[in-house]
């Protein structure tokens, strides 16, 4: 059933006059039903513990979607208006962020989303509500996997993503012993799981230690990993916890320059990687996304704006997925003309969208079960073709962008370089 | 870990004779009308130390608890623990690898020395002012930023000493400001409940600086780089440096012990900084007036000490430390307005542990929880939870200690408007 639409910007001294054609008027355009302007929520971390790198950059992302949307005369006939939530990353502050996005800003749709914790925390709200969400960057697969109506999802799965670092790091010549240092979170743990798993299909021996998000201090770690005698070292912590690790893994002698070594994802924001982790040259780093050099127009056109907005040299994954994640969101309202939250989801599951990562679909959801082709729950509203790389800093100071794609074949630029130890 | 059962079996016999140690020692001090302080602490060491072999003599003679009779059994209990898991866990680090021992001792010992540093400043304030301010934490954010910003993105090229200089200012004369500011109606009675007055407007000091803070430069993480490089050197030989080996950024000595540059320079300048600290307390006019003002307000007030006056010197001091170990650990540490949260909880911790208001006892505490974190780390077998409990270890020791002797390690009774003695 269709939600009761308020109008607004029809004054009052204009009476019932107004109001009443207005209501003739309804049926015969749905435009019309919609409140302008049409308020998408944006979530992502701005403060700590978050990984604040992120968030900042999809905000930056979200905010171009907005403006490019807006530029290209808006949704329906309405601007659109992102409400950018900041999450902190903390489970607990995103489900009453998601609560407040949906009660009091009066969103109908809600992009972004980097943390798995706040995925996970804040879908049961928003899908609760009947509120439309296309998480950007949230990589558990429980996210979809609960099979949700009103949850979308275009970053990875969770074990999408650990099979490429698994992989990769099979290729590092010896490996027999790999130490992962992971975050005590939704995103952490089952992927610290799966990197397990799959190291132990190549026989590779792994000691896993987690930590909390915030820790500041690995100095007792760092020793203990040096005791293991590790051929390799993966981090799966997210925010400036990745930067203190690496760092201080680099200060005992078992930093990237000293073993093979994978760091997080955040250290794909170049500039600030290499403020914080001065000697992690030769580190690998995950990154979602085609090269540059393989952009569509969409890509190029965000990349450029992108740039000139943040003064960046790159554009990161995250950010080109916060901007598909609002776009997306826009063209499915668009569609469906109508901000119902059951018409976005018919629209979303039909939807064929051109966005910086490529083709966005979802093949799987209500009118059709992953089970029917023997797929996973997780696939339920699921985008299926994220590229997945791996790139590897060789200079100090390089821009990630600018660093060879080592991993895979398909989308590789240069040769991977294994440091020895 | 092999045999869990020896080892727990021992933690429970020591917890048996801990818990009934403290609690007959007490009332056999009391009845006997003896001093009551440490019978808790000694009774339950003694027990979980020595079970009834060490009690029941205590029982029946109940001697005076001198120090040496209450150190020795919490000696003991500490080594009663280590050599159950020693032996049933006979293939950990922590047993078998002298070389991660002695390094995971190092490394207590130096954040110790830091987190013992930045708690000395607000055991400062409370015994003078008898307000906790929960501020701390960002007067170590600030520190830290200053140095960043100044040696970073101001003047690049500057000498980084300058730069903590310049920290150590801008904290001191925020804490300066504040004080005369929002505490000085504390002291005229201006306010009805001074201590929740002191609470809620350094909790509303701990606000405004983070926010302003994040408002100004961000909340992306930043790091100073390493204020000093390391020279290259190998001792005895180049061949064969067994005594000592560094690099820019690390130094390791009798090729077990690796301390990394920015913490090794850090616990220094601290340890400098806190022999400068206890000559200004004890022999300059104005520290023995703080400790005067500390011991007994109005009797120094007669003698001519303005306690106003080192109220301020009291809370922009105690300020001016905790930047002080912000400025010094921005080189080892991602920088974010909100990173002063978990030291200023720690520093809690400690000042709790080590006694209110007792400078000793504060930089003690420091060290015990570093060594405790550092144990806590390095030995729990279980890798995933060794790490995942840091932030737990020094609230079980404060749990402790406060079980059994409340005042903490270096604490005593306060009579009234009295917070503390150093």
């Amino acid at each position: 059933m269709k939600r009761i639409q308020r109008t607004t910007g029809i004054r009052r001294t204009e009476g019932m006059l107004a109001v009443s054609l207005l209501a003739l008027s309804a049926s015969a355009t749905a435009a019309a039903e919609v409140e302008c302007p049409i308020r998408i929520g944006g979530l992502a971390p701005l403060s700590a513990p978050g990984t604040v790198v992120g968030g900042e950059a999809m905000r930056d992302a979200m905010l171009i979607a907005e403006q490019d949307l807006n530029d290209a005369g808006g949704v329906l006939g309405c601007e659109v208006k992102v409400v950018i939530a900041d999450t902190e990353g903390l489970p607990e502050k995103a489900a009453a962020v998601m609560e407040k996005l949906i009660a009091q800003d009066g969103v109908v749709a809600v992009g972004g989303g980097y943390h798995s914790s706040v995925g996970v925390a804040s879908k049961d709200v928003a899908d609760a509500r009947g509120v439309p969400v296309v998480f950007a960057e949230t990589w558990n697969d429980t996210i979809t996997g609960d099979k949700q109506k009103y949850i979308f999802r275009i970053a990875p799965l969770s074990s999408w993503a650990s099979s490429t670092i698994w992989k990769h790091s099979l290729l590092v010549p010896g490996i027999r012993k790999a130490v992962i240092l992971t975050e005590n979170t939704d995103y952490g743990i089952p992927a610290a799981q799966e990197t397990t798993e799959g190291l132990k299909t190549g026989n590779v021996e792994t000691v896993t230690f987690s930590v909390d998000i915030g820790t500041q201090d690995y100095a007792g770690i760092v020793e203990r990993i040096k005791a293991e005698n590790p051929d390799m070292i993966i981090v799966l912590a997210t925010g400036e916890a990745g930067y203190n690790f690496t760092q201080q893994a680099a200060d005992a002698g078992i930093g990237p320059m000293d073993i093979p070594f994978h760091t997080g994802q955040v250290s794909l924001e170049s500039k600030a990687y290499w403020e914080n982790v001065p000697d992690g040259n030769y580190a690998f780093v995950q990154r979602i996304g085609v090269p540059e050099n393989l952009f569509n127009e969409k890509a190029k056109n965000f990349s450029a704006t992108y740039k000139a907005k943040t003064g960046k040299a790159g554009v990161e994954s995250y950010a080109m997925e916060a901007y598909d994640s609002i776009a997306i969101l826009a063209q499915a309202i668009d569609e469906a003309k109508s901000t119902d939250g059951d018409e976005i989801v018919e629209a979303l599951e039909n939807i064929d969208h051109d966005g910086t990562l490529g083709r966005i679909y979802f093949p799987y959801g209500t009118g059709r079960d992953p089970a029917a082709d023997g797929k996973g729950d997780e696939w339920w509203h699921q985008w299926p073709d994220p590229a997945l790389t791996v790139i590897q800093y060789q200079e100090e100071g390089q821009n990630s962008v600018d660093s060879p794609i080592v991993w895979p074949d398909a989308y590789k630029t240069g040769e991977a370089i294994y440091v020895g130890r | 870990m092999e045999t869990p059962n020896i080892f727990w079996g021992v933690i429970g016999w020591m917890i048996f004779w801990g818990v009934l140690g403290s609690v007959v020692t007490r009332r056999r001090y009391l009845h006997r009308d003896l001093d009551t302080t440490n019978a808790n602490f000694t009774g339950a060491m003694l027990g979980a130390a020595t079970g009834p072999i060490g009690l029941v003599p205590l029982w029946l003679r109940t001697p005076e608890l001198t120090n040496r009779l209450i150190v020795l059994p919490a000696i003991g209990s500490v080594t009663l623990i280590a050599a159950a898991f020693a032996f049933a866990d006979p293939g950990n680090n922590c047993v078998s690898n002298g070389a991660f021992v002695a390094s995971q001792i190092t490394n207590g010992l130096i954040i110790g020395i830091i987190y013992g540093f930045m708690a000395l400043g607000l055991t400062l304030i409370f015994s003078i002012l008898g307000v906790v301010s929960f501020a701390h934490g960002e007067f170590y954010m600030i520190g830290g930023m200053v140095v960043y910003f100044v040696t970073a993105v101001w003047l690049p090229g500057i000498n980084p000493l300058l730069a903590v200089l310049t920290a150590c200012l801008v904290a001191f004369a925020i804490g300066a400001a504040f004080e005369r500011l929002f505490l000085t109606p504390m002291y005229e009675g201006k306010v009805d409940r001074p201590v929740e007055y002191g609470i809620l407007v350094t909790f509303g000091l701990a606000f405004t600086l983070q926010y302003f803070v994040q408002a100004m430069a961000g909340a992306n993480p930043v790091k100073a780089r390493r204020f000093f490089d390391f020279p290259r050197l190998r001792w005895p030989s180049a061949e064969d440096p067994w005594l000592l080996r560094s690099s820019r950024g690390n130094v390791e000595l009798f090729d077990t012990v690796s301390i990394s540059n920015p913490r090794f320079v850090a616990a220094v300048i601290c340890i400098l900084v806190l022999i400068a600290l206890l000559g200004f307390l004890h022999r300059t006019w104005t520290g023995k007036a703080l400790r005067a003002v500390s011991q007994d307000r109005e009797a120094a007030a007669i003698a001519g000490i303005d306690p106003d006056r080192m109220n301020m010197l009291a809370f922009a001091l105690g300020g001016m430390i905790a930047a002080l170990a912000g400025a010094l650990l921005v080189q080892a540490f991602s920088w974010l307005p909100q990173v002063g949260n978990i030291p200023a909880m720690r520093s809690f911790v400690i000042v709790v542990l080590g006694g209110l208001g007792s400078l000793p006892g504060a930089f003690l505490g420091g060290i015990i929880v570093g060594l405790v974190e550092a144990a806590g780390t390095g030995c729990i077998p279980d890798a995933q939870k060794a790490a995942s409990y840091i932030p737990a270890y020094g609230m079980v020791v404060l749990t402790l200690t406060l079980l059994l002797r409340p005042t903490g390690l270096f604490g005593r009774r306060f009579a009234s408007g009295a917070h503390g003695k150093f």
